[in-house]
């Protein structure tokens, strides 16, 4: 078990370094900061934002004397940025897991990696945390500023909904990284990978909407394997375990399905 | 050369396979029923398709090769890797713990529709027949799911259905119903503006799992609105009370001396003929035993309900309630419309909308001690309305001299609190009787510990020297005003009629117990309450009338609020979330700005850019 545990630990260190010193995983970043920020500032701040907007009403409702209806800011503030993140992640995350495996294949260093007496999935696991760790890095900014933009807020507002919003958009994260692994270690093109994981990823955001069309029992259980669903419920600030159960049965699938498919590959080289 | 051709044939004919079960799903999937035609395309396409497999796996006998063991291993763990992830979100949906992290509990049910849920008898189902389903709804009607598996709910497009649309009589998109046995109940109509609410759906929800129903009185025998159909019948009153899970009688007071156990409300819908005086005196001994009427007064009429009325403090005016500004929508002077309405759970919801009332006599109120009154119905201020006096001359003219001015009240809810007839002995609780006439703890001066205080309310003076055994008798002093207000009550004294067994001697023993947080604890068991509605008219219910505007409404939410069985739907309080603002200054703001859009993505970019150059 120690053996396992160091070997993971081996891989998620090689594959975090790849990613800190390569500049395509910098010009990644950058992009998804620039997105990221643009969200964040037109929601907030923005003519169309919510800060101006409740100003509006506020002071429409001083002139007419008119009560108005509470409105809790930050909490709307909270979830509309994150329910936008959740469809940027969309367009970034394919990108971030194309190379995950279809890189080695190209360099022909996965025969290596698949004959190594590291099992298959300690180095999925070890690359999928690897990946995981460079995205929440790369949220960590973002959450900086909604930290700072909610702790002006009156009266204050306690972090548990930021927090649990935050912690579904790195659990959504990885169970879309890990299907795109999967995918990865199909192909030894990461344009190809990149492409497939999006087509995937989109069918489970809108399975809920094919599910709605359906209606009846098997819509119910179809409407259960959206993701977006699932990821609305923890961001609204409801902690329900079978999301958990869901998105941990997605991230799982996904390493177990890697591995399969590298095994595959080592009994076909054989 | 033949055989070659039949083989060629055959791989032909296994593409028929395929092909029959994609007519067979589709045909299935678009019809929506899965009929005989399409099973037998599928049944047909799965055979040959089995067959084909079958032939193909005995020419080529490809389950000795290794590589088929090692990848049908892999097939069974990859399968069973998939069943047991859904076996394991099967449960999961089944048994899962959810918590609402929210302050203020934005997707929780309120605890009384839970309790409500959570022992829900029978199985109830929620047709709501419109086209799009609003997330919002859905997640108050999963909520509501959740809490008990009798409760189902579906989305109809009564167009795509109208057998089961006309059914339930739908009338527009919209519709919601609440079906349970053969009991089916509007809820309510939803539109971009009003979503379904949790408090609509709960108290509909409690009346029809309500097995027993309330039973509503009709007085008869002096003239009144007659219950059947037809010209000055209620007889769509008494359908739309029907469907709230009401039945309602005749009662005859002059064969039977008094009002029925179970009557829980008694409607006196304009009598056109004096009653009884035991009659009169029946519905007293009713009212003043926790009864509950509803009154509705013409003008014009004696009634001889005057003495009742005014132990309530209510006295009819015997002029006419006049309002001119109906003429704009066809309704003459004398149909005054009321769009002003008092702050009661009867008009709570109607917001400004019209109801009117024809022929219709202003009522007063004076304050009783004990009642609290609540003024419903409002006609317009003074040039628009007033009392007339003069009904024989042509011209309605305000004459200051005989005439009220307006606004005038037409309607009145009053409540009155009752000592129970059924109470502990005293000796075995030490606190002082809860059911003292008043119980209004602010009226009380603070108790002195030492001495024993019979009536702890209302002796702001040094307390008697020995136990006084009649609380009425009692050395009260009496308050400087003079006209008792039910809000401030200090006299102790109950209203003379009342009689008042339980105002016996109860000597509290002298304990530092506070008379306020007891009377306050229990205030339920100990008192009960009575309740009526006044409105000078009759009209607004009758067939015809009752369905246009607001009429029908008012009629059914005082029958409603009557019946006394609104106290728990009524509390919940519509979910708020808290009210909370962001105050950024421009430079906080400003900061944010930048550093969001500028600095962390140049800060990137430079990263990628130095490392790309060192690495070249």
């Amino acid at each position: 078990m120690g053996i396992v545990l160091s070997n993971i630990i081996a891989i998620y260190r090689r594959e975090l370094q790849s990613y800190f010193i390569s500049p395509l995983a910098y010009a990644i970043a950058s992009v998804f900061w620039l997105i990221g920020g643009l969200f964040f500032v037109t929601i907030l701040l923005g003519p169309d934002g919510i800060i101006p907007a409740v100003n509006q009403i506020d002071l429409q409702g001083q002139q007419l004397g008119v009560p108005i209806p509470p409105i809790d800011v930050p909490y709307e503030f909270v979830r509309a940025f994150l329910d936008r993140m959740g469809w940027l992640l969309l367009f970034i995350l394919p990108i971030l897991s194309m190379g995950l495996y279809a890189e080695e294949r190209k360099r022909g260093t996965l025969e290596l990696l698949a004959t190594s007496p590291v099992t298959n999935w300690a180095v999925a696991v070890g690359k999928l945390l690897g990946v995981l760790t460079f995205f929440t890095t790369m949220i960590i900014p973002l959450f900086v500023f909604q930290a700072i933009a909610i702790s002006a807020s009156n009266p204050p507002m306690s972090p548990t909904i930021p927090l649990l919003g935050h912690f579904g958009l790195i659990l959504l994260a990885a169970a879309i990284l890990s299907l795109g692994m999967f995918i990865s270690s199909l192909t030894d093109s990461t344009i190809l990978s990149a492409v497939l994981t999006f087509a995937l990823v989109l069918l489970l955001l809108f399975v809920d909407v094919i599910a709605k069309s359906i209606g009846g029992p098997v819509g119910e259980i179809l409407g259960h394997f959206s993701l977006l669903k699932h990821y609305n419920t923890l961001i609204q600030g409801i902690f329900d375990t079978s999301a958990l159960i869901l998105f941990t049965s997605y991230i799982f699938l996904g390493i177990f399905l890697t591995a399969q498919s590298i095994d595959a590959l080592r009994f076909q080289r054989r | 050369m033949k055989i070659i051709k039949k083989n060629k044939l055959g791989k032909y004919l296994f593409w028929l396979g395929p092909f029959l079960v994609a007519v067979g799903l589709t045909s299935g999937l678009f019809t929506g029923n899965w009929g005989i035609i399409s099973l037998v395309f599928l049944i047909t396409g799965i055979f040959i398709s089995a067959l084909w497999i079958g032939l193909q796996s005995y020419q080529t006998k490809w389950w000795n090769r290794r590589s088929t063991q090692v990848s049908t291993n892999a097939l069974i763990a990859i399968v069973a890797v998939f069943v047991i992830l859904g076996l394991v979100n099967f449960l999961s949906t089944r048994y899962n713990f959810r918590k609402d992290l929210t302050e203020a509990q934005l997707f929780t049910l309120a605890p009384q529709s839970q309790e409500l849920m959570r022992r829900l008898p029978q199985s109830v189902k929620l047709w709501i027949f419109d086209v799009n389903r609003n997330p919002q709804d859905r997640e108050l009607l999963e909520n509501y799911r959740r809490q008990s598996s009798n409760f189902q709910f579906e989305y109809i497009d009564p167009q795509a259905r109208p057998t089961l649309a006309n059914k339930f009589g739908v009338k527009d998109y919209g519709e919601v119903y609440l079906e349970s046995g053969d009991n089916r109940q509007l809820v309510q109509t939803l539109n971009v503006n009003e979503r379904l609410s949790e408090i609509r759906l709960t108290n509909r929800l409690q009346q029809i799992t309500n097995a027993t129903t309330t039973a509503v009185y009709f007085l008869q025998g002096h003239g009144e609105q007659a219950m059947t159909s037809g010209q000055g019948g209620i007889s769509q009153a008494i359908q739309g009370l029907g469907d709230r899970n009401y039945t309602a009688s005749a009662l005859n007071l002059v064969e039977k001396s008094q009002v029925p156990e179970d009557a829980a409300v008694v409607v006196v819908a304009g009598p056109k003929r004096e009653l009884f005086d035991n009659e009169v005196k029946a519905l007293q001994n009713y009212l003043n035993g926790g009864g509950n009427a509803l009154l509705m007064i013409d003008p014009n009429t004696e009634t001889n309900l005057n003495s009742l009325l005014q132990e309530w403090g209510v006295i009819l005016d015997n002029r006419l309630a006049v309002d001119v500004s109906g003429t704009g929508v066809g309704l003459g002077p004398a149909v005054p419309i009321v769009t002003d309405y008092g702050q009661h759970p009867i008009t709570k919801e109607f917001g400004n909308g019209i109801s009117f009332y024809r022929l219709a006599r202003p009522l007063e109120t004076t304050p009783v001690a004990g009642i609290e009154s609540t003024t419903l119905l409002q006609t317009k201020p003074y040039p628009e309305s007033w009392g007339e006096s003069d009904q024989q001359s042509e011209t309605l003219e305000f004459d200051p001299e005989t005439d009220l001015p307006g606004p005038l009240t037409v309607g009145v809810a009053l409540r009155k609190t009752i000592p129970a007839e059924t109470q502990p002995t005293p000796e075995a609780s030490p606190t002082p009787t809860p059911r003292t006439q008043t119980p209004n703890p602010e009226a009380s001066p603070t108790p002195t510990p030492p001495e024993e205080t019979p009536n702890p309310e209302a002796s702001p003076t040094p307390t008697p020297p020995e136990e006084t055994p009649n609380p009425e008798a009692s050395p009260t002093p009496t308050p400087s005003e003079e006209i008792p207000n039910p809000e401030a009550s200090a006299t102790p004294t109950p209203p003379a009629e009342i009689p008042n067994p339980e105002a016996s001697p109860t000597p509290t023993p002298s304990e530092e117990t506070n008379p306020i947080s007891t009377t306050e604890e229990k205030p339920a068991e100990s008192t009960i309450e009575s309740r009526l509605v006044v409105i000078g008219d009759s009209d607004f219910a009758t067939d015809g009338l009752f369905e246009q505007q607001l009429n029908g409404d008012v009629f059914l939410n005082s029958v409603t609020w009557l019946s006394q069985q609104d106290q728990q739907p009524l509390s919940i309080r519509p979910k708020e979330p808290r009210n909370r603002r962001i105050n950024l200054n421009i430079v906080q703001a400003n900061l944010l700005t930048l550093s969001s859009l500028l600095l962390l993505p140049v800060m990137g970019l430079m990263a990628a850019a130095i490392i790309w150059w060192k690495r070249r």
